[in-house]
């Protein structure tokens, strides 16, 4: 128990002073958790719907990468061999390294969550149950690490190996492209994967009901996962004299696929091919409960002023006529405002009515400042508006702002999309409230778009 | 002398290649028992075979009374094992790696005990990665010793070291006699072995050919002593042959080797030869056999496609 012990303080401490084994078991998770939040940064509350995937990516990189990376280099080099002299049986010097991995996992997961709670991501729902769906992830990806390790010959081998299953798991296997994007027969193909199951056990006990609600998927990763480490073990390599074609017991390999085999069965079987449905908490996502402008009524709409705006063709909130076609200077510039606004971050702000105010200023302040692409912006701003969200729910916010022209910050400074002159704060609310009446009325029916 | 080790008919095959065939010796507690043979004979394997490494497919395997194929575990908590070269995580330092490595072992030196012993002291906190090729092979022996144990097995302890590293080394060997362990080394230096072995095996293609203390093998093995002679002119063949046995008589022309079971007698009679055929005496040395010489002999055997096989004595 001591030498168990021992090793495995060891093989942490020896993992810390390693800077390669740090920057891929903690920077890589870093950058995933980067590249994931650019990715889905607008959404009501970052990463909370992404937390099963961004996990499971890191465990897989971790346990198929890291694990046999470490294990095979070891052999190579004749470590394990200075080892088996010991009067520790297998299972003491695989267990403790195996423990040690699992801790590098969670550590690494955690940073994760950490970071992710930092850039406003909310606490798991099941923080518990997370440990316990964390767990049963890391243990199949262990025990697929340890058929790994057996299987290659070398570390190069072990890149291929681990390529072999990452990408697949990652791209139709329900890891990194969500299940209900994948078409019906990827679906299929998945069920055979461990890695839709991780991201559903662990997305479940972030969003969902706990670990209670996808028992299925927690068997599935156990199954697997002990496949694997009874593989691992009974094909167990020493040395690396010991080449996986002269090696004994290659019918254990059979058991590891078996494992995979037979919880895409049992998926088939009981119907658990499509993906979980993991209900989400409501008042967790939409934070707070109710919006302001979610009690705008069709009476309160019908309170706006729409007999006192100024005219389209005028020069003060002005619209461009159907008729109107703007220059070929014009709509070369108008061109480059709009190719700009596509990667606008203030086009994409999770709040609504912040990221609808946002727009309103794109017309509001051309106009302010007299710019010449003043008439043809507010065209632009509608359409846009138009598609981003239920129309209802536009005209609510709309109305919400022209009633409440005060709330919220206005942009005064749009040269960030290409629009030059800077506005007064009262001069850019003041249009914003024109404009947002006017596109009302044109969603309403009152006036013809 | 009671049985440290004992190796009766060990077998063991790599594919098609018989690597032992039948390699049978005993080690007896307290004494430095080494395995001497060339490249390829089956040393590295027998220790292999010993200490757990590989499994063999025939013989038996005891030490210190225990059945070693039936409980390996029970023989490595006695055992302390120096392979060729000690391979340990890079970034782990010699303090660590006693501390991890005794930590298996119900009976255990301190580190700083061994780090003392072995010269280590000042490299105890160093990262394995940075210690030199002699620092290296040195803790490896600190790991064989640190489960204070009965027999320790060397395979080439000495083999890529430099001239004093290797000179510390065999007084590190005497050492472990002197403290009451059993050592068995496995070389194929013949200077080393019968430097430091009480005995030792010659290994010859998988098989035992000769065991014995060295002084006693060359005895046996080399029962015929070396004569070389250099005269000023050849001698006759007809004149030598009254005295010397012609199928004995190496070399040509002016210098002359003899192998001869009777020195003195020969020496007398080449003296009368040389005078009698005015051939006039240069030089006239003769030579008792070294283990060389024995080892040769014995391991040549096989290139002659003869099989020799002899427990407890030169065939």
């Amino acid at each position: 128990m001591s030498g168990f012990f021992q090793h495995f303080t060891m093989s942490l401490r020896l993992h810390r002073r390693n800077r390669m084994a740090l920057v891929y078991g903690y920077l890589f998770p870093l950058i995933f958790l980067g590249a994931f939040w650019v990715l889905y940064r607008h959404e009501s509350v970052p990463l909370l719907q992404h937390m099963g995937e961004l996990l499971t990516v890191s465990v897989l990189g971790g346990a198929c990468f890291g694990l046999p990376t470490t294990l095979v280099s070891e052999r190579e080099r004749g470590v394990w061999r200075r080892y088996r002299l010991l009067p520790a049986g297998t299972w003491s010097v695989v267990l403790s390294t195996v423990l040690a991995r699992y801790v590098l996992l969670l550590t690494a997961g955690l940073l994760q969550l950490g970071v992710a709670l930092a850039v406003g991501m909310t606490l798991p729902a099941h923080p518990l149950d997370l440990l316990v769906a964390f767990t049963f992830v890391a243990g199949a990806f262990i025990g697929l690490g340890l058929v790994i390790a057996m299987l290659a010959d070398n570390v190069p081998a072990v890149q291929a190996l681990g390529q072999c299953i990452f990408l697949p798991m990652l791209i139709i296997g329900g890891v990194a492209v969500p299940l209900a994007s994948l078409p019906p027969w990827a679906q299929h193909v998945a069920a055979f994967f461990p890695g839709r199951y991780a991201v559903e056990a662990l997305q479940a006990c972030v969003t969902g009901p706990g670990w209670s609600g996808v028992r299925f998927d927690l068997a599935a990763l156990a199954v697997i996962g002990v496949a694997g480490a009874i593989a691992g073990a009974k094909l167990f390599r020493w040395e690396s004299g010991q080449r996986f074609a002269a090696v004994g017991g290659k019918p254990w390999l059979a058991a590891a696929l078996a494992g995979w085999a037979l919880v895409g069965a049992a998926a088939e079987w009981r119907g658990h091919v499509a993906p979980v449905a993991v209900e989400a908490d409501r008042a967790r996502l939409a934070a707070p409960a109710q919006q302001p402008w979610e009690t705008v009524t069709d009476d309160d709409v019908a309170r706006l002023d729409f007999a006192n705006l100024p005219p389209d063709y005028g020069v003060v909130a002005p619209i461009a006529g159907p008729d109107e076609k703007p220059s070929e200077d014009m709509d070369r510039q108008l061109g480059q405002i709009e190719s700009r606004l596509a990667t606008w971050p203030a086009g994409r702000v999770a709040d609504l009515r912040q990221r609808t105010l946002n727009l309103l200023c794109l017309a509001a302040l051309p106009d302010l400042v007299q710019n010449p692409v003043e008439r043809w912006m507010p065209g632009i701003v509608f359409d846009r508006l138009e598609l981003s969200m239920p129309r209802r729910q536009l005209v609510q916010i709309l109305t919400w702002i022209a009633l409440h022209p005060e709330e919220g910050q206005v942009l005064v400074d749009l040269s960030a999309v290409g629009i030059h002159g800077v506005g007064t704060e009262a001069g850019v609310r003041e249009r914003v409230r024109w404009y947002a009446i006017k596109f009302v009325a044109r969603l309403t029916g009152r006036v013809e778009p | 002398m009671s049985a440290s080790v004992t190796v009766k008919d060990l077998r063991k095959r790599y594919g098609r290649v018989e690597a032992l065939r039948g390699a049978s010796f005993e080690v007896a507690a307290g004494e430095v028992f080494g395995l001497l043979g060339p490249n390829g004979a089956g040393k590295t394997t027998t220790l292999e075979c010993l200490v757990g490494l590989r499994q063999p497919e025939a013989g038996e395997l005891f030490i210190g009374g225990i059945d070693a194929r039936r409980r390996p575990r029970e023989v490595r908590e006695k055992i302390g094992v120096a392979l060729q070269s000690t391979a340990l995580p890079d970034q782990i330092t010699p303090r660590e790696a006693l501390r991890l490595f005794g930590s298996y072992y119900r009976e255990r030196s301190e580190p700083a005990v061994l780090l003392e012993r072995f010269a280590l002291r000042e490299k105890a906190d160093a990262r394995f990665a940075s210690l030199s090729a002699g620092q290296r092979h040195r803790l490896g022996l600190a790991l064989a010793f640190v489960n204070r144990p009965e027999l320790v097995v060397l395979d080439e302890p000495t083999a890529g070291l430099d001239p004093s590293s290797r000179v510390e080394l065999h007084a590190e060997i005497r050492r472990m006699k002197a403290d009451g362990h059993t050592v068995l080394l496995a070389t194929h230096y013949l200077e080393e072995a019968e430097q430091l072995c009480d005995r030792i095996a010659i290994v010859d293609a998988g098989r035992v050919v000769a065991t014995g203390a060295p002084g006693e093998l060359i005895a046996a093995a080399a029962a015929r002593h070396t004569v070389n002679l250099v005269t000023r002119r050849p001698l006759p063949r007809e004149g030598l042959a009254a005295c010397v046995d012609l199928a004995a008589i190496g070399g040509e022309g002016t210098r002359l080797v003899f192998q001869t079971a009777e020195p003195t007698q020969t020496v007398a009679a080449l003296l009368a030869c040389v005078t009698d055929a005015g051939a006039g005496l240069v030089e006239l040395t003769v030579r008792q056999a070294t283990l060389e010489e024995v080892f040769l002999k014995l391991t040549r055997t096989r290139d002659a496609g003869a099989e020799t096989t002899n427990e407890g004595g030169v065939s």
